[in-house]
């Protein structure tokens, strides 16, 4: 077997949330018998934008904020891929905000999953788009999520309950795999050194998974839950929403596979230039 | 002005007929007026007889009126540009007028549309002869629709430059052959009371004032350089686009939209041009042939993005369509403005190529080669496009599809990577490119980071890494620099006196070339097609020459700056600039030469 580079360690501090996605996804990946060599992990910019490096697979580094328009490159390019896009709340719902958007809209056949600490950790501090400050209310990336026409798969994780974010990351892997779109998995991942909320976030969580009145396929029910708890001052966790999403739709076909010698095409090409013709 | 409104058949008749093999016409009016389509008739009368074909038009950055003109050259030889005066002016209304007394030839002909009144006096010169017709009224009056004015206004026009009445209304018929029968009856109904009224104002068939010429028909294309440019990456295996929405660049996006799902690709409208670079970055990893294109406000946003692809080496075309800045500028103008942000728009040191097709069938050439040239430095290859150069049409040679090749230059099969012992998706070569195995390939395991990093992907700061890094990314420029697309030249290589410019300005450049040969002025032109790096030939051009006119589209002088901070002599150099957002005239460039020269 060729041999390439030995996975980094990664750089967290020690207790990071981060390690929990880490290890939950590399565990997915086994669970599903997904070859390294099939997966692709692309992050953004931030403490989170380093998983890439930790894990053996494929991994790009991206732009701060572009992870998701780099993803859904590689996923409409090459469907065959396993493409998981990471990166912080800060990539994602400040300067990546917009791509956020019209990736839920768009929904390519990739997983998103957002290790969200509520702050700005790398950089030392700052403040971040989901944290209540002074400054401005924290955005609830999954109401956003709800709210956007096309959304398919929409959850919220917490590291520490291990158990049930392996569940998760394993739903999401699988939503992306059968070709249903786009797997959206907020994490809450706290930065022990900068806004430690491990023991605050695990007390205003509400489990949806253990509840047997909940309907994670009922958008106003997803929606009416999320705003009654924001209103105790609570947030859900599990899977929030799903649908088939696209399911049934005619998939692109994989560029990156293909046969590029231009004489298979030449009369076909003839054709265009034909349409110039004067 | 000599105005014919009424019958005074004879006038006409008993003028000699002038024969042109060089004309150049300009329809105007409000937009909705339908000045398009006076234009295209004529485009298909004029390729008919073999001439070669050159169009614009002015438009307003609004989606209907203002106004708006199209212009046509027709002519025997091929140009590649429009003609110093119009010939033929088809106004629709007196702004129309306005706008073309200025550029009309003293022995020019204009018909004019009197519906509402007679043209405007004092504005054109007496030698000029015009035809006022009511053409909106009669369209109005005899058939009811006011649209139906450029039928019956192509019906006179033909009768002036002396089309066959048959020839004409084929050409009509075929303009219009997709539309229902009736719709194409009406149109020839009123190209036939265009006709009638050509005869009342002693424009008889046979009795015409001017007469083109005919040229050998070839076998041409008319194209724009966009289309030309999104075919030429079609034809060398781009799949993926990613664009948004800007003057003078769409038409890339809609090209592609319509063809490359026919071939398994796809062009995406993304939310902003921050998303497009990178989407197309994604796709680029993949191994897929991709491209992203813009104008100048939506390629400064790309920079970050190009900046990426220098550093994390991932090969992509990005195309700058320049149109007149700074910032919102003057949407569809024509500027070279952006030189300056082509080479050096990305923060920090990275290797990059920018190109620029030398006309719009060029850009076939040059879309398909920097598709090929951005696997092999597997880094960013830009293309310099110019509002007109993308889109202006022009009659080109058919393209060689036969020549267009594929070159996967240093991408690893699975094959190849099983072989391996190791890889290193950064190794470290003598040419600087490294072998690329793309994500599924089971062994090439990778890491591709704008970061600095080792071999293996994984960052590192380290100060000796960081020199061999950047070293070796430098050395893939210089790894394709004999490769690179070489300048058109025209001209005794030993003439004293050069013209350098390049893009839509270089059919123009050379164009007054020939009228300073002809004034005999022993002159040479280079117009490069590779402006960055700068090649040997732009150097040793200026260095050969006693003096070199660089002349270009901007205020700053950009290209004479690249040129001249690439070591190009300073002290020859006379910068010829131009920045009020419409073309050169090779007429005002031969004269300025001229004077200039007599100064020296």
């Amino acid at each position: 077997m060729t041999k390439t580079y030995t996975p980094a360690e990664p750089i967290w501090c020690a207790g990071c949330g981060d390690f929990g996605v880490q290890g939950a996804l590399e565990r997915s990946l086994i669970d599903l018998n997904i070859a390294k060599h099939d997966v692709m992990i692309l992050a953004g910019i931030g403490c989170s934008g380093t998983l890439q490096n930790n894990v053996g697979t494929y991994g790009y580094h991206a732009l701060h904020g572009r992870v998701l328009p780099a993803a859904t490159g590689v996923a409409f390019a090459n469907p065959d891929l396993t493409v998981i896009a990471v990166g912080g709340d800060g990539d994602g719902f400040a300067i990546g905000a917009g791509h956020f958007v019209h990736s839920v809209k768009r929904n390519p056949n990739l997983v998103y999953i957002v290790m969200n600490n509520s702050v700005y950790g790398l950089t030392k501090g700052q403040d971040s788009p989901t944290m209540d400050s002074s400054a401005a209310e924290g955005l609830d990336s999954t109401r956003l999520a709800l709210s956007i026409p096309g959304a398919s798969f929409i959850a919220r994780g917490f590291s520490r309950w291990s158990a049930q974010l392996h569940e998760l990351t394993v739903a999401a892997l699988e939503h992306t795999r059968a070709g249903r779109g786009f797997a959206f998995l907020e994490v809450l991942s706290p930065c022990v050194t900068y806004n430690d909320t491990y023991a605050s976030w695990e007390s205003m969580l509400d489990n949806l998974d253990e509840d047997p009145d909940y309907d994670p396929t009922d958008l106003s029910m997803a929606f009416s839950r999320g705003v009654a708890l924001d209103a105790e001052g609570r947030m859900p966790a599990g899977v929030i929403y799903r649908n088939d999403g696209a399911v049934g739709k005619e998939a692109p076909p994989s560029m990156a596979g293909q046969d590029l010698n231009p004489a298979q095409h030449l009369d076909a090409y003839r054709g265009i230039m034909n349409s110039y013709a004067v | 002005m000599n105005v014919t409104t009424k019958p005074n058949a004879g006038d006409a008749a008993a003028t000699p007929k002038r024969q042109l093999s060089d004309i150049s016409v300009m329809v105007a009016g409000q937009g909705g007026d339908g000045s398009l389509t006076i234009a295209s008739l004529l485009s298909a009368q004029f390729a008919s007889r073999g001439l070669h074909l050159y169009s614009t038009s002015n438009i307003a950055s609004r989606i209907k009126g203002g106004h708006a003109a199209a212009f046509l050259r027709a002519s025997v030889v091929p140009t590649g540009c429009m003609g110093d005066h119009i010939d033929l002016l088809v106004a629709f209304d007196d702004e129309a007028v306005e706008m073309a007394a200025p550029n009309m030839a003293p022995d020019g002909i204009v018909v004019f549309d009197a519906s509402k009144g007679a043209p405007p006096e004092g504005i054109l010169a007496d030698t000029i002869q015009v035809f006022a017709v009511p053409f909106g009224r009669l369209a109005v009056r005899d058939l009811g629709r006011d649209l139906l004015k450029n039928c019956l206004g192509f019906g006179i026009v033909s009768r002036i430059l002396g089309i066959v009445d048959d020839a004409a209304e084929s050409s009509l018929r075929q303009r219009f052959k997709r539309l229902p029968a009736a719709v194409v009856e009406t149109n020839v109904e009123a190209f036939r009371i265009g006709l009638s009224h050509a005869d009342e104002i002693g424009l008889g068939e046979g009795t015409s004032p001017w007469t083109v010429d005919e040229a050998e028909r070839e076998e041409h294309l008319m194209i724009a350089g966009n289309e030309a440019l999104s075919f030429g990456f079609l034809a060398a295996g781009g799949r993926f686009y990613a664009g948004y929405p800007i003057t003078p660049a769409s038409e890339i996006l809609g090209w592609l939209q319509r063809h490359l799902p026919k071939y398994g690709g796809m062009a995406i409208q993304a939310e902003d041009e921050l998303s497009a670079i990178n989407m197309a970055t994604g796709a680029a990893l993949t191994g897929t042939r991709s491209m992203a294109a813009s104008s100048g406000p939506g390629f400064v946003l790309m920079q970050e993005g190009v900046s990426q692809l220098g550093s994390a080496e991932i090969p992509l075309v990005v195309v700058d369509c320049q149109r007149a800045g700074p910032s919102t500028g003057m949407p569809t103008k024509v500027e070279q403005s952006d030189i300056g942000t082509m080479i050096n728009g990305g923060h920090g040191d990275y290797p990059k190529v920018v190109l620029s097709p030398a006309n719009q069938g060029d850009s076939f050439v040059i879309g398909a080669f920097a598709t090929n040239l951005a696997q092999r430095i597997q880094g960013p290859v830009i293309i310099a496009m110019d509002r007109a150069m993308s889109q202006d049409s022009t009659t080109v040679k058919p393209f060689d599809l036969e020549g267009i090749t594929v070159d996967n230059a240093k991408r690893l099969t699975r094959e190849e990577v099983l072989k391996l012992e190791e890889y290193k998706r950064y190794k470290i070569t003598d040419d600087g490119v490294s072998p690329w195995a793309v994500p599924g390939t089971p062994g090439g395991q990778n890491l591709v980071t704008g970061n600095e990093r080792n071999e293996w992907g994984l960052v590192s700061a380290e100060p000796k890494n960081r020199n061999k890094m950047i070293d070796k990314r430098a050395r893939k420029i210089e790894t394709v620099r004999d490769d690179l697309p070489k300048g058109c030249r025209w001209g005794d290589a030993k003439a004293p006196i050069g013209l350098l410019g390049f893009g839509s300005a270089g059919p123009i450049i050379e164009r007054a070339a020939i009228r300073l040969a002809e004034a005999g002025t022993d002159v040479q032109v280079l117009r490069p097609r590779t402006i960055w790096p700068v090649l040997d030939e732009t150097i040793d051009f200026i260095r050969q020459c006693e003096r070199v006119y660089v002349i270009e589209y901007n205020e700053a002088g950009q290209l004479a700056h690249t040129v001249s901070g690439a070591g190009a002599p300073k002290e020859k150099m006379v910068s010829l600039r131009k920045y009020d957002g419409t073309p050169f005239r090779a007429v005002d460039i031969a004269n300025t030469v001229l004077e200039k020269e007599a100064a020296e």
